[in-house]
This record gives C-alpha cells, structure tokens and sequence, in this order.
C-alpha cells in the first residue's frame, strides 16, 4: 500500500497513527508512574483501558502501576449523564475511592464527553477538601493539543496549585522535569542515570517519576535550589510558572547522551549551581574514564565491522537533538535528516529550531507526523537507483526512530533501532540513554541491532 | 424499518436484556434478568475497562487492505499500537502479508468540536483514498462526533461517490453502552450497512450459461456447492489454531469451510451469502448478522454455544451435522476424536482432581469451560461474567444445571476480583486477556481465558487446555515474589468486606 513515488498534497491536519494519546492519555501515564497519585478518570468507562494500552504496550511494554490501567478508578459515565451530567455520579465514584483506594492524593481528570458537557469538577472536587486524602480535580480536554500537554497540565496541578508556595530553598536540592513518562520512553534510565551524575556532585535530585520516588519528593520539590528542564518544548512554562509561585530558577536544557554532551552538561551545570569546578572536574574525568573503558572495547567491532553509517532520526522532540547530536559527534556517522514526529504550535517551533540551530548538527531539521510521509519524503530526496551502474546512493543507512520506522527502514535497505513513541518491538525497564552510561547503552543497542541476526 | 435499514445500529442495551453488575447463582442470574432486575443494577464504584470502540478497532484491525479512520480526538485509536504486533501476526499466519494496520485520526481540536468535524471528516476520507489507495476505509465514530452531532453516515455516504475505496462507518461512541459486547453489532453493522456480501459473476465466480448443454448439471452442482457450504463466525477472542481445528471437524464430515468476518478483505467479505449455512461460535457475538442474513439471503444458522470441552463440541458438531443429515457419519468422528482425545488427556487428569478453579472473562466462554471443567473432575468454585445478555440464557441454563449453587457473578471489575480470590483462594484461575498482570502482582498464578495463538475449541482445545491447566500448576515462584514485593491500592479492610458490597439495586 505504500508507494514511495507518489505524494499526495495533504491539506487536512488529519495524522495518521499519532505518537501521542490526549492528554488525559498523558496525563494518567505520568500519573501510573507517580508514588501513592491515583487518578479518577470522569469519562466512559474504556477512555482508561485504551489510553492505559497505548502506555502499557506502546513504550517498551511499560505496563500498569499501582493503580493505573484496569485498576483506576472511574466515573464510566453513559448516556444519561451525558445528557444530564456526570457530576452525582463522580462524587459517587469519589467517595467510594476514599474508602477503598489507599492513596496519597487523588486527581480527578477528564475526557472530551465530559468536557464537552461541561462537568464542573472542580465543584465536586471542593466537596471533599476536608478529607484526610486530598482530591484535587484538572481539566485534560482529550481534543487540546495531546499527551505531552497532558503531562504539562498535571506538573502545573500538582507543583503550581496544590503544593503551597515554597517556605524556603535547598540550594543542593534539583528537581527534574521535561523527560514525558511513556512518551519519551527511556524516561526512568533517563532520570536515574541524571540522578546518578547529580548525585556525585552532592546534589539530591527529585525524579519524581522512577521507582525509588517516594510521595515526599514531591512535596519537597518547591523547596528545590534548581529545576533542570531537559526539553525544549514540554514543561518549560510549567517551569516558568513554577519559579514565579516558589521562587525555584529553571534551566532549559538538552538531554545529554555520551560522554561529549555529558561532559559539556556537567560544565554548564557547575557554572550554574556556582559548584566547586575541581570537584565537577574530577567526576568528569572519572566519568571518561568508566566510559572509554567500555566504549573503546567495541572499536574492533565498529572498525573492522565498517560500522559508520548515514544516519536519519525520527524522534519526538524531546529525543530529536540528543539522538542527533550523539550519533554525529560521539559516532562521527553522517546526519542526513532528522525527522520531529511532534505537532508543535508555533512559538513551541521557534524555540525548537533555535535549540537544533544552535547546536552543531548537520542533519536537515524536518517536522513531519506521518509514519507514510516520513517514508515518501526520504525517498524523494533520495531516489533509488534504476539501473544505473555507478550511482551514490545512501547506503549504508541507519535510522533510529519508533518501531513504526521498521518497515521504512527494511524498504531502504537499513538497520534501524526504535528508541522514540511508539516502541513495541523492544522492551524496557531500566535502560536509559541519558549521560554517560546512556551513551554506552545506545552503542550497545545500535551496534546489538547490527549483530543480532547473525 | 428493521434495525438493518437504520444508519446506525442499536446498542445491545436496547436490543437485548442485558447487565454489567450482578451477584448470586447462574439460576439467580437468569431469574433476574425476567424480572427486570439486572437491568436496573449498577455499582457505586468502577474502575476502568474497555468500550465498544476498542473492541470495534479490534476487529477492524484485521480486516485486509483497509485504513481506518478515527473520527475522534487524537487519543482514541491509540490502543491500536498494542493491536499491531497481534494483527500483523495473525495476517502472518493466514498466509497472507505482513501489514500493519493503517489509521488516521482526525484529531479533533477544540474549534471542531465547537463548529462540527463533518469537513474534516470527508476530506481526511479522501486523503486516506488517495494516500493510501486501500480496499476499504472503516470510519471509526467516537464519543466526541456522538455528542457534538455529526452525521457520520451522511458524510460516508456522499464521499463514497469520490473514492475507490468502499467506505463505511463503526457506530461506537464508548458512552453509549457499558456493556463492550455492543461492538459486535457495530462492526457487523458497518458491514450491512455499506459493503457488498454478494458474489459478483465472472468475478468471483462463473455462472453457467444458458446456451451450455450441460447447463441443469452446472447449476446444480453450483447450488450444492453453495449448500455444503458453511460459514463460522470468527471474532476478536477466536485465532487461527481454533479455526483451523473446526474447519478439519467439519471437512470431516464432508463439509466446505469459510471463516468471517476477521481476516477477510473486501472480495472474501462478498462470498459470505454464498453460503448453505452460517454458524456462531458464540452467542453473544453475531447473531446480529446471522438474522439479518436470514433475513435476506435467507440462509438460515446455528447459534449453538461455543464448542468448549466433549458435551459442547458434540453438540456444536451434531446440530450442523443434522442440519445436514449428516448425523451418523459426525457420531463416528466424535466416538473416534472423543476416544483418542480421552486417553491423551487421561496422564494429565488426576493431576487435576478436584483442583478449585475460579474463571472469569466473556460470559458464554465462562459458562461452557466451567461445565466442562466440572465434567472432567476439577471443583468449579466460581464464575464471573463479563456481562450478562440474554442470548446467552441457553449456555447459562446449562450452567444452572450443572453449577446450581456455585456463585455466579457478572462482573469486569479487577477489585472485586482479587477480594473473592483472597477469600476462596483457588488453585487454578482461569481469566481474560487484561487481568493476568494484576493477578500476578495479587499472588494468584492464572490462565489464559483465550489466547489467539493457542487452541481452545474442539478436541485439540481440549487436550491443550488439559495440558496448560497442569503446566500452570507448575512452579509458582514468579508469582510469589511478585506478589511479596508489589502493594496492592485496596485499603485492608476491603477484603474484609463482601466482593460484591458496591453493587446497587
């Protein structure tokens, strides 16, 4: 069904298979992932089960939580309340939560049918202000922007409206934000292995999202001396929002993978958390050292191997400049494109394109959402050779993209690894590609992609 | 006007008796549903679960050459990235290619909910034609068009002219019914309403002419090719394995074998009226298709249960073998399957004897499996429903009859689940596709209700379940330590209380 010849003018903004659910999507992900935060879905009943599938199978089998998927809580509202509202049946639902559900705190959040019949969940939500579980209420319109906004919406509900304002600051306190859970996939090796480095330097960081995180880490966090948003587009207002109501500073940054980001990472880090430079210098040359041990070993291999490619990423955006940047400077393979999958407003763009030009790269920026178009536009600025006998072609090519990008890269002849939403040929729990032990990581699966079918 | 004509189809909650929340016995249950009282029972909590468009992109999933779009917000095909790995599998095993579905969403923003999704719609109908140039497009309608009044049907409608694509539209706002079985009816309704289930001449086949000397032969020969022709009626929960060991049963007695609707593409779709007879192999699932192609192919079908253990595949096999007059020859198969099927599974059941099983999933699959496992010795000690409908009375009366006093309860709810498990403390539990992870993480080793790579149905599906049900015994380690390390959300009074203590009147 795919002919890559052929393009075909798009002029509705249809997408085809979006790499994002709504933002109730996104928001019950981060919620799944939250210590003792248990959501109360006001929508029909299977808005939970099929958002909690695109999660659960879509990013590395990330499954369900402690309450998540087809244990969260729901108003499953029908017919008749569309009709005459959902409210009683909410406050139903969220009485019979506090007395079975244990919890730490309970967001009640809604769907389109809900938003659509304009519920007031807050009202219901005020009714139970003087439990000894708090429930707190946020509007996740399905039909607004889409999961990465869901994450947004449920940070700004949480750290800008319901923890109170900041009494005072830990200045060796850095609370991280900006990596989605399930939309960036790799999110809680991310997080660990930047709470890791963090950790040297003798700060304590708040991941919030990773299994160690207990319910204080977030009550902690407007207490935090730094937010450090690795994201250039999601969760930088929520930052911006966040120092204006706790006093907290942000930094927006990449997320660094290998040892040249990473190194270039903890430099800019040190300047800005006035940190003893012989210090954050003694981490990075120990850091180096770890890593060029392993990461030398697989020279024989990439060598004598040939092991240097063309490269084309598709990614979210989150991904789009690390992935890039890791495969041109610590690999020195070739960037032809890189592909962001996102669909960004325009002053989310702008920043975005600054941040890529800024960087270095030598890959042509592109946004495209369509898995079919990503294909046609390769091809079209690559075309196959029809019979010529010396003709440059792009092999040898690697894409690291989704595993949608599996079928485009087998029609291009190239090796590929799906590291960004959706992934479903893969399975994750605590791999990462941030920093330096993320660096390996990735070498290790590019360079296992190459060598697993022998 | 019958329900066929309409543009959309009924929900099962105005078609049939039905219920999501009921506890008692399977007799309680049927004695309920005439009194009116399972429709009027609710619960005071719900935890989350599936609607009729998940189960609708399901089934859409797997139909060839198609491209579905979803009119609706950006989330709701989402659940199909989990759909994939399983459909293009199973397109692997029924020889055909590897495709992955295709969708499109029309990602309804707040300006279209405002001011009507219909343009969008029709042009995203004709981009998906031209992009993609499938058989098929299979519009998707969601809770948010639902609600905001598009008129889905009117858009499929005048497209249609403009692709050359067929084009036609699920019915399945998730709000409208709680009970995911309507999906079925969705489904096939969008086959009805908008898709050719006719042969074409000279196309799919050659009709004998007039001027052939031989024509009286051909065209009987044609009619009885037609009339030893039977159709079953695969859906969502049914694979390959089980298909393929109902078409060797069949075959066997001298019977043509055609599977539908999963699977099918658009010129397999046309030859379901060429066809003696259509068999279900689930009541709950299509009757609402086998009626309507009564009704107008007048092919006449069987809704027979579902051909689960030695009683219900006997009788499965012998009401389409009478249907024929084939009787005899299906009584020596099922002596000779039956005899050979006993003795394999003979080792296995004293490790089985009396072994307490709790099973819960589709309510036709339950009640037949738990008859069965009773007949080969385990203690069925309760059965949960997914749903309750009355096209499933038959296989609940038999259930009645055979459980009389085992706790019946109709039920989807994971919470009320894992507080009857702590409390009856099964050996073996048999449940649906969707619990195992929280079973797990509860303390309690399960098996598989279904499973579209394994065989359930007929004599194979006997002596695979046999084999599985004792494999599952072996070895629980993987579950205990999940269960010591992982914190269940139920406060620890919950499981003091009754299961069922959230269920209204």
């Amino acid at each position: 069904m795919l002919t890559l010849e052929r393009s075909i003018e798009k002029t509705v903004n249809c997408i085809e298979r979006p790499r994002a659910s709504c933002a109730l999507g996104g928001a019950l992900a981060a919620i799944s992932a939250l210590p003792g935060v248990v959501p109360i879905i006001h929508t029909a009943l299977g808005c939970g089960g099929s958002l909690s599938g695109a999660a659960s199978f879509g990013s590395g089998y990330f499954g369900s939580g402690y309450c998540s998927g087809f244990l969260a809580p729901s108003s499953g509202i029908t017919e008749n309340n569309i009709v005459f509202g959902g409210n009683e049946r909410l406050s139903e639902e969220i009485s019979s939560a506090l007395e079975l559900i244990d919890a730490e705190l309970f967001i009640v959040l809604t769907g389109c049918m809900t938003e659509i019949i304009g519920d007031d969940i807050h009202a219901v939500a005020a009714e139970y202000e003087n439990e000894a579980v708090p429930v707190i209420a946020l509007n996740t319109p399905s039909f607004k922007k889409n999961a990465y906004s869901g994450y947004e919406i449920l940070l700004d509900g949480i750290f800008n409206k319901f923890l109170p304002p900041a009494a005072e600051h830990d200045e060796k306190l850095v609370n991280i934000f900006g990596l989605v859970p399930a939309y960036d996939p790799f999110f809680r090796g991310d997080l660990e292995e930047i709470a890791r480095l963090l950790g040297k330097l003798g700060l304590k960081v708040n991941t919030f999202f990773t299994p160690d995180q207990t319910f204080e880490n977030i009550t902690s966090a407007p207490n935090a001396g730094l937010n450090i948003v690795f994201s250039r587009t999601y969760g930088v207002d929520f930052a911006k929002s966040f120092e204006k109501r706790h006093g907290t500073p942000y930094w927006v940054t990449d997320l660094p993978i290998g040892a040249e980001a990473s190194d270039r990472f903890l430099r800019e880090l040190q300047v800005k958390l006035n940190l003893d430079a012989r210090t954050v210098e003694r981490v990075i040359a120990a850091e180096n050292r770890s890593y060029y041990g392993y990461f030398s070993r697989l020279a024989d291999l990439f060598g004598d191997g040939d092991l240097k490619f063309y490269s084309v990423s598709v990614s979210n955006s989150d991904y789009a400049i690390p992935v890039a940047s890791y495969l041109q400077k610590e690999l020195g393979w070739v960037g032809l494109h890189s592909f962001v999958t996102d669909t960004l407003d325009e002053l989310q763009e702008r920043e975005f394109v600054r941040a890529y030009e800024n960087s270095g790269l030598d890959a042509e920026l592109l946004f495209e959402t369509d898995t079919s178009r990503i294909a046609k536009t390769l091809r079209a600025k690559h075309p196959e050779n029809r019979g010529q006998r010396y003709f440059d072609d792009i092999t040898p090519l690697f894409i690291v993209g989704s595993t949608l990008e599996k079928v485009t890269a087998q029609t291009f002849g190239a090796g590929n690894l799906a590291v960004s939403y959706p992934v479903y040929n893969r399975v994750i729990t605590d791999r990462g590609y941030a920093a330096y032990r993320g660096g390996l990581h990735l070498f290790e699966d590019i360079l296992s992609s190459i060598v697993a079918p022998r | 006007m019958s329900y066929y004509d309409k543009p959309e189809q009924p929900v099962r909650d105005s078609r049939l008796v039905i219920g999501d929340s009921y506890t008692g016995t399977a007799c309680g249950a049927l004695d309920c549903a005439k009194s009116g009282c399972m429709l009027q029972q609710g619960r005071r909590f719900w935890q989350a679960n599936s609607c009729q468009m998940a189960l609708s992109l399901m089934m859409a999933a797997t139909i060839e050459n198609a491209v579905i779009v979803m009119h609706s917000p950006i989330g709701c095909g989402s659940s199909l990235f989990g759909l994939t790995p399983g459909v293009t599998k199973g397109n692997v095993k029924r020889g055909k290619a590897p495709k992955q579905p295709i969708w499109l969403s029309t990602n309804l923003t707040e300006i279209d909910v405002i001011s009507g999704g219909e343009k969008k719609l029709r042009e995203t109908i004709l981009y998906a034609d031209r992009e993609f140039r499938p058989e098929i497009i299979l519009v998707i309608a969601t809770c948010a068009p639902s609600i905001i009044g598009d008129d889905v049907n009117d858009v499929v409608k005048s497209v249609g002219g403009q692709t050359g694509a067929i084009v036609t539209a699920i019915h399945c706002p998730g709000f409208k019914s709680r009970v995911v079985a309507s999906a079925y009816d969705a489904f096939y309704h969008s086959l009805i309403s908008r898709v050719p289930l006719e042969p074409i001449d000279y196309r799919d086949y050659n009709p004998p002419e007039r001027a052939d000397p031989d024509y009286a032969t051909k065209i009987r020969a044609l009619a009885a090719q037609k009339q030893n022709t039977v159709n079953i009626f695969n859906a969502t929960s049914i694979g390959l394995a089980d298909e393929q060991e109902l078409t060797r049963l069949l075959n066997a007695i001298g019977l043509n074998v055609r599977i539908f609707a999963e699977y099918c593409s658009v010129d397999e779709l046309r030859m379901m009226s060429f066809a003696g007879l259509n068999v279900s192999l689930c009541n709950v699932h299509d009757d609402y298709i086998l009626k309507y192609l009564q009704e107008k192919f007048d092919i006449p079908y069987i809704i027979c249960g579902m051909p689960i253990g030695f009683a219900s595949t006997k009788a499965w096999l012998l009401e389409i073998a009478e249907f024929y007059g084939l009787a005899d020859r299906a009584r020596n198969l099922i002596a000779s399957e039956e005899t050979q099927v006993s003795e394999a599974i003979a080792p296995f059941l004293p490790k089985l004897a009396g072994k307490r099983v709790l099973i819960c999933g589709g309510v036709v699959r339950t009640s037949v499996e738990a008859v069965f496992l009773k007949e080969i010795g385990l203690d069925v000690i309760a059965v949960r429903a997914y749903h309750y409908d009355d096209g499933a009375d038959p296989v609940i009366s038999d259930l009645a009859d055979s459980l009389d006093d085992t706790p019946f309860a109709v039920s989807n709810q994971p919470f009320e689940m894992v507080n009857q498990l702590k409390k009856l403390q099964p050996d073996i539990t048999i449940s649906h596709a969707g619990t195992h992870g929280f079973l797990a993480k509860a303390g309690f080793v399960s098996v598989q209700l279904w499973d579209t790579d394994k065989p359930f149905f007929g004599y194979s599906g006997i002596f695979q379940l046999v084999r599985r049900l004792v494999f599952a015994q072996r070895n629980d380690s993987y579950t205990k330590r999940l269960a010591a390390n992982v914190a269940q959300p139920y406060r620890d009074n919950w499981f003091e209380r009754d299961a069922y203590s959230y269920i209204t009147d």
